[in-house]
């Protein structure tokens, strides 16, 4: 019960605090940006492929931020005391907070791949077929990358003392731990997608189990 | 049979230390609170106080010793405690996002109230804190008294059987503290205990049953404030109040017995007695020279130290 209580909990933090807004409308808008201000990258590109590679490199690096600072945050200012001493499972807390970050930036992904979709149907009466193809793929990948991501910002968040070693941390290795998922990519293996997801359900378990491990010793 | 059952306390600490690397914050505390009781707990900054609340309350484990709450040992049976227990840390946080509303809502689901009578329960603490025109705000908008107050509502809101209170008085204005006094007290009085730490000695007077004096990690006393003073002699001072003030008083300097004479106030005489006079033959003699001096006597009075005082007593004595 406590679990769902505080996703929602996060959920309305992040509305209310507005980071909902940037994520879901700076993302999509990035895209946009970037496809108008970068002509270098041709109108021969798919706006569908752009979508995904931006969504890829970004939506990964903004959770683990997200998560490291938050937790850092209100670690460092005791905000965890007033939920520690209720009848609630420590873990919860920061699994909550991962769930609903990771709720946000898939949302993200999925508006601006969407809006790429749009925009590929309406300039060229729809993305090429090879792009088609492959999205679902990208979709996966990105995915992939970005709770992993998360996850590593979970235990970043948990372990780093301060918000700046923390942002540090999360730069120095987030972001290299975030590109496992793409071995099976890199590896001539048939069924990549299916490895690609059950590689960053793995790693991202392994990193949320130490995270929870962590906490759970943590002195307040 | 639990401990607490035992040993009649909701709250047992015995022979609690914690240790910090090389910093031994806390060294064999124990102590016991009975239900109703209102526990006062001071000492000076650094003394140990909130790593003892904060190892009550489960959010720190003691580096030895047991620790028992409501017959639950802590930190072991801490999801058992911490349905029982409301608590208000010294620099109460909140992320600042929430509305006084949201945080109240938030805390009382997650302690277990359910949403048709968390409504009236927040509405009900935030009248007994005086903060109901404040309910939709944000908590980052509210003063840092308001905010303390917020933090008394979260930890007032399920009707908590242990409150522990980590300085509650501090920052907040003299009506706020005789309020918040008084909240204490009707608690007690409905069978909640309450355990709280405070530096601010007269409000400790006011309003504990039992008193724990704490210096650098050890427990110096246990007590109520009349078996704290009792460990030290009365002070051989007597207060005088007078109806009449013939100003032949000085004279009396010379009687056997008296070491010296003060006029605090007008009508009001302070006699400091030598430390080996005989008291009650001193006090006769004084209110015989008083009245043949012309004096009339209104009250006449042993000075009782104050919880300053015995506190300073065990601070530097100890």
């Amino acid at each position: 019960m406590s679990l769902s209580l505080l996703f929602k909990d996060e959920l309305k933090g992040f509305y209310k605090s507005k980071v909902m807004i940037f994520l879901w409308v700076g993302i999509p808008l990035m895209t946009v940006l970037l496809r108008l201000w970068s002509p270098e990258t041709g109108e021969d590109i798919p706006f569908t492929a752009l979508s995904a590679i931006i969504v890829s490199s970004i939506g990964g690096t903004l959770g683990a931020v997200m998560l490291t600072v938050s937790i850092v945050n209100e670690k460092t200012q005791h905000v965890y005391d007033l939920f520690l001493i209720r009848p609630i499972k420590r873990r919860n807390l920061i699994i909550s907070k991962f769930f609903a970050v990771y709720t946000c930036i898939v949302i993200a992904s999925v508006l601006a791949l969407s809006l790429g979709l749009a925009i590929d149907y309406f300039s060229m009466g729809g993305p090429p077929e090879v792009v088609l193809e492959n999205t679902l793929g990208l979709l996966a990948l990105s995915l992939s990358m970005m709770v992993v991501s998360s996850s590593a910002g979970v235990l970043i968040g948990v372990a780093a003392p301060s918000v700046l070693v923390g942002a540090i941390l999360v730069i120095y290795g987030g972001n290299q731990i975030s590109a496992l998922p793409m071995l099976p990519t890199m590896l001539n293996i048939s069924n990549q997608v299916l490895f690609t997801i059950i590689l960053g359900v793995v790693l991202s378990s392994i990193l949320l189990s130490t995270a929870v491990f962590l906490f759970n010793k943590k002195q307040f | 049979m639990t401990m607490s059952d035992k040993r009649k306390g909701l709250v047992v600490l015995e022979g609690i230390s914690k240790r910090y690397k090389d910093l031994l914050a806390l060294d064999n505390v124990s102590f016991e609170i009975e239900e109703g009781e209102i526990f006062g707990y001071i000492g000076p900054n650094g003394a140990g106080k909130t790593t003892t609340i904060k190892i009550m309350v489960g959010l720190l484990s003691q580096s030895q010793g047991t620790l028992y709450i409501g017959g639950h040992p802590m930190p072991e049976g801490r999801g058992e405690v911490h349905k029982m227990l409301g608590y208000l840390p010294q620099d109460v946080a909140f992320q600042e996002w929430r509305t006084v509303d949201h945080a109240l809502s938030t805390f009382g689901r997650l302690s277990g109230l359910e949403k048709n009578e968390l409504e009236h329960r927040i509405k009900d603490v935030l009248d007994l804190v005086d903060l109901s025109d404040v309910r939709h705000k944000k908590i980052a908008e509210l003063s840092g008294g308001m905010t303390q107050k917020v933090g008394l509502a979260q930890a007032l809101l399920h009707n908590p059987e242990l409150l522990v209170l980590d300085e509650p008085l501090a920052g907040l204005d003299p009506a706020s503290r005789y309020e918040v006094k008084k909240i204490i007290k009707d608690l007690s009085k409905r069978g909640t205990t309450v355990f709280f730490s405070s530096h601010i000695l007269s409000d400790v007077q006011d309003i504990a049953t039992k008193i724990g004096i704490l210096n650098r990690g050890c427990i110096m006393q246990v007590g109520t404030l009349d078996e704290l003073k009792s460990h030290f002699p009365i002070t051989n001072d007597i207060d005088i109040v007078l109806s009449r003030d013939s100003g032949r008083w000085k004279k009396l300097k010379s009687l056997k017995g008296v070491k010296s004479l003060e006029q605090p106030a007008p009508n009001r005489l302070l006699v400091h007695l030598d430390s080996e006079a005989d008291i009650n033959k001193t006090i006769h003699n004084l209110i015989q020279g008083l009245m043949k001096l012309n004096c009339r006597i209104r009250s006449f009075a042993p000075v009782s130290p104050s919880l300053d005082q015995v506190y300073l007593q065990y601070i530097e004595g100890g």
